[in-house]
């Protein structure tokens, strides 16, 4: 993993530029991940790379180039492809400039344990967890990763930013002879505080859980998302209204609606970087210092996150969430809570006479964009509530819910909040019973 | 390429020193260009190149990998030292040794089709492009939102094994892709791409975008996305259902291409992309679909996006059929995974880029054409419904059920196309739903459908892949909105 001497390469690099203005990002990465299935390890792994984006602009025309070589000889290379295609671009009126940010060094969620992890401490680790399965008669399926990253931004602006965190994640999927599974993952900076046994354990008792599944005809139904399954609602709904370019191009959900009641009083879901079970990077790939953003207060739309491109288009400013200067999806993001609510998971499951438990989502995808409509399905982990009880197994059932709609309709929301990784976002979410749920058969 | 293939060479001899029973390692550099345009501006004009190497053994019985982008004779060393490493601790917990078929050692040098590199054509020459389209698009002051892009890709590999392979190959492709939208309302917005959702990809220079008429398609892609929003909803209900070619394509993908893939049967990919219903007790036996229905892997098809002349573990691209006569007949496979099953691999064994390591992935999953022409298929259905362009898919994680959402739909009455509908899905089991099918399109209406963004895998890796279809009849089939 590369260290802040980058910022030196980028300084020089810069000051020989002729473009008008000239930014350089790397984000350098070594990650390893041991995969089980069958109870074997069947994909094991270690990778090092890091990425240089230059943009470099000549008056309105920008131009964007990529690569892995973080030399001196190969940032200049890529400073001149990069100025190359500012020169034959065209025009974009909308582009104001760059921004400069205070230049520091920052080491924020770095803990070495975590980095330093060894190919046989996970090893171990799977295999007490498979030991623990096979007990039961179950065949474990997951993944146990950690990583190092690091973050680097220069700009003829001034900025000079370094900073760097590791990040462990774990998934595990138990699965019985009946074809019955339970589901558990778990992520977090420090490898100290991940207790896996808890974890596994978990996901051993899902699919372990006694009794036939039961098949439940098409309706509503009153359901209790685990956090894993409201944060893959809530993944969905980042990329459909909380990103400044769905909002500037009118896409969003939110687009003519910041103020207004948009779900019910009690979610309120914030874009918080810095909470400690987070730690995000403290800056975005443009060097922009990130800060709290409220989405949504107690229903009501507040706004969005933004990049500088898009915070030009909207009046507004940089809410520090760039993506890498190549992304076509705008500003998006990355580190998403849901506020807890007052509720203890048991009091919540008691107060069901009759519903449905819902571990996790699978394959959610689009069906009207603009009402938030998704379908999917349920999956690892799907339990009949009754009289206040999980009492059995459910078939597993396809989801098409209008995920706004869903957030209306949360009449409780759990105090306990659990860390949950969404591909490149880490999201803290609680456990949520809502009503009116649209369940059908698969 | 000299100096690569001493880098490999390195890697691989100390793998073998420190233990390793077998070796392979993979270099591959990928230069690619993306642009766009969006609402009249460019979005973006993107260049990149990537390289590295990967190093895989089987040590102690146990796999091991490690990829560096570090292009040095020590960083060479260290990889083997840490693919080494990693594969003795994968065996801590592995009871049975991996088991690994046969392969031929090739040296060969394999080069994709194609007529005219894109990366040798003028920047200024592509925008033109884009801008053109932008402002084809532009002529209706009724759209609200319009995008193009235009994508090319040129990957250059070199596979060294401890068997004897050394194969270099040059793969070049390309993709280009409009959509056009419509916004009415807070709520209410129409959509149409072309020629697909996300656009056409193949493996072809950029003579690709000289290829598609996009001048034909944008008035009546106009007419349409307009037309959307004053049409009703797809009405609910089980009928014959006519799906035109592309959307065939995803289908094939989806619920034929995936589940036939080896490594997710025996459950490699239980703990993300799921399982299968098609088990391997099934194989020769199940009816996957009507008797009309020929499916087959096939590498070797001239501009396939799916296309190689070797797969990622030095088997070369062969056909291999899946479904024949309907009966589920083969599968994608590894040389690992093909073991299990006493065969030998499909040659599907591919890895996104130099940091990955191979997964079994589908190459070109082609459905071999029919003999009937639109109009008959429209004849055919009587009364029914036929979509176009996929927006939506969803399958269970086994693929036995699914739903999928397109752009567009028309009612067939009498065996004529009648209203439009808006927001039209289909939804069904998988085995069901293919033992429905009736008639497929003929070779005229027959393509190969590219898909640049498959996903798979734990860390997620991208495999570009095709599939060849032309539009099938179905009966009885639910659709809705």
């Amino acid at each position: 993993m590369i260290d802040e001497r980058i910022l030196d390469i980028f300084k020089k690099a810069i000051k020989s530029s002729q473009a008008e203005q000239t930014e350089l990002v790397c984000e350098s990465e070594e990650f390893y991940l041991t995969r089980f299935a069958e109870n074997s390890i069947h994909q094991n792994m270690g990778r090092s790379d890091s990425t240089i984006w230059c943009r470099a602009i000549t008056g309105k025309k920008i131009g964007v180039a990529r690569s892995n070589d973080s030399s001196p000889d190969g940032v200049s290379g890529l400073i001149r492809i990069a100025s190359d295609i500012a020169g034959n671009q065209i025009e974009d009126p909308d582009f104001v400039s760059l921004v400069g940010s205070p230049g520091e060094v920052e080491a924020t969620g770095f803990y070495k344990d975590t980095f330093q992890l060894s190919a046989s401490a996970r090893a171990e680790a799977v295999a007490d967890i498979v030991s623990r399965a096979k007990s039961k008669k179950l065949s474990c399926a997951g993944t146990y990763q950690t990583s190092g990253v690091s973050l680097a931004v220069a700009n003829s602006l001034g900025t000079s930013r370094f900073a760097k965190n590791a990040e462990y994640r774990f998934t595990l999927t138990a699965t019985a002879n009946n074809g019955r599974s339970g589901w558990a993952q778990a992520a977090g900076r420090d490898i100290g505080k991940f207790d896996f046994r808890t974890v596994s354990q978990r996901t051993i008792d899902k699919a372990a859980f006694p009794g036939e599944p039961v098949k439940l005809e098409s309706g509503q139904y009153t359901v209790i998302l685990e956090p894993d399954a409201v944060a893959n609602f809530l993944l969905f709904l980042g990329f459909l209204g909380f990103g400044g370019k769905t909002l500037v191009k009118k896409r969003s959900f939110m687009s003519g609606k910041i103020g207004e009641k948009i779900m019910g009083d009690n979610i309120t879901i914030t874009e918080d970087p810095f909470i400690p079970a987070i730690e995000y990077l403290p800056f975005d790939y443009e060097g922009v210092s990130k800060r709290k953003v409220i989405l949504v207060e107690d229903g009501i739309a507040r706004e969005g996150v933004y990049d500088s491109y898009y915070a030009g288009l909207a009046s507004t400013k940089s809410t520090g969430n760039a993506l890498p200067p190549d992304n076509s999806y705008g500003p998006y993001p990355k580190a998403m809570t849901i506020e807890g609510g007052q509720y203890s998971i048991d009091q919540i499951i008691g107060s069901v006479s009759s519903g449905i438990y819902i571990t996790r989502f699978w394959y959610l995808n689009f069906l009207n964009p603009m009402k938030t409509m998704v379908t999917g399905y349920t999956r690892d982990g799907t339990f009949l509530i009754e009289n206040g009880v999980i009492t059995r197994p459910v078939v597993d059932m396809r989801v098409q819910q209008s995920m706004i709609e869903a957030f209306s309709n949360a009449e409780m929301i759990s105090s306990e909040r659990r860390l949950i990784p969404q591909y490149g976002a880490l999201m803290l979410v609680p456990f949520m019973k809502i009503n009116n749920f649209n369940l059908s058969v698969a | 390429m000299a100096d690569i293939e001493k880098l490999a060479k390195t890697a691989v001899e100390k793998a073998v020193a420190l233990g390793a029973k077998y070796a392979d390692c993979r270099y591959v550099e990928t230069e690619s260009e993306s642009l766009s345009f969006s609402d009249g501006s460019p979005e973006s004009v993107n260049r990149s190149l990537d390289k590295g190497f990967g190093v895989r053994v089987i040590v102690n019985g146990a796999w091991g990998f490690f990829g560096s982008s570090v292009l040095t004779k020590d960083e060479a060393v260290r990889a083997a030292k840490k693919a080494v490493e990693i594969g003795k601790a994968s065996a801590i917990l592995n009871q049975t040794p991996v088991e690994f078929t046969l392969s031929g050692a090739y040296i060969d040098d394999y080069v994709s089709n194609f007529k005219v590199d894109p990366f040798t054509i003028d920047l200024k020459e592509k925008l033109g492009y884009l801008e053109n389209l932008d402002r084809l698009m532009a002529g209706n002051s009724a759209i609200s939102t319009r995008g193009s892009q235009i994508d090319f890709r040129k990957a250059s590999s070199y596979l060294l094994t401890t068997e004897g392979t050394s194969v270099h190959q040059k793969i070049i492709q390309s993709g280009a892709g409009i959509d056009i939208g419509v916004i009415k309302s807070r709520q209410e917005r129409a959509a149409r791409s072309f020629p697909q959702n996300g656009g056409q990809y193949e493996c072809k220079g950029y003579e690709l975008l000289r290829e598609i008429d996009f001048a034909t398609a944008i008035p009546r892609l106009t007419e349409e996305v307009i037309a959307l929003l004053a049409a009703p909803e797809c009405p609910s209900l089980e009928t014959s259902l006519l799906l035109e070619g592309s959307v065939v394509g995803l289908v094939v993908h989806e619920l034929i291409g995936h589940p036939l893939e080896l490594d997710r049967v025996f459950g490699s990919e239980r703990n993300f992309s799921g399982t299968s219903f098609a088990t391997v007790d099934q194989l020769g036996k199940l009816q996957y679909g009507s008797s009309i229905m020929n499916v087959v892997s096939d590498p070797t098809h001239p501009y396939g996006l799916g296309s190689f002349g070797y797969d990622d573990e030095g088997v070369k691209a062969q056909r291999t059929d899946l479904i024949k006569d309907g009966i589920l007949v083969g599968y994608l496979s590894s040389r690992e995974m093909a073991a299990r099953i006493g065969r030998k691999s499909s040659g599907a064994m591919r890895a996104d880029g130099w940091g990955n390591i191979p997964l079994v992935r589908m190459t070109n999953t082609n459905m071999s054409p029919g003999d009937k022409s639109l109009d008959d298929l429209i004849a055919m259905a009587g009364d029914g419904i036929y979509m176009s362009t996929i927006s939506s898919w969803s399958p269970s994680d086994d693929r036995s059920s699914f739903e999928f959402g397109c752009e567009i739909a028309w009612e067939i009455k009498g065996g004529k196309l009648g209203q439009m509908f808006k927001n039209p899905t289909f939804s069904g089991r998988t085995v069901d739903f293919w033992n429905s099918l009736t008639a497929i399109g003929n070779e005229k209406l027959w393509k190969v459908w590219g898909t640049p963004n498959c996903g798979k895998g734990q860390p997620g890796q991208n495999a570009r892949t095709g599939q060849g279809a032309s539009p099938i009849l179905l009966t009885r089939v639910k659709v809705g909105s």
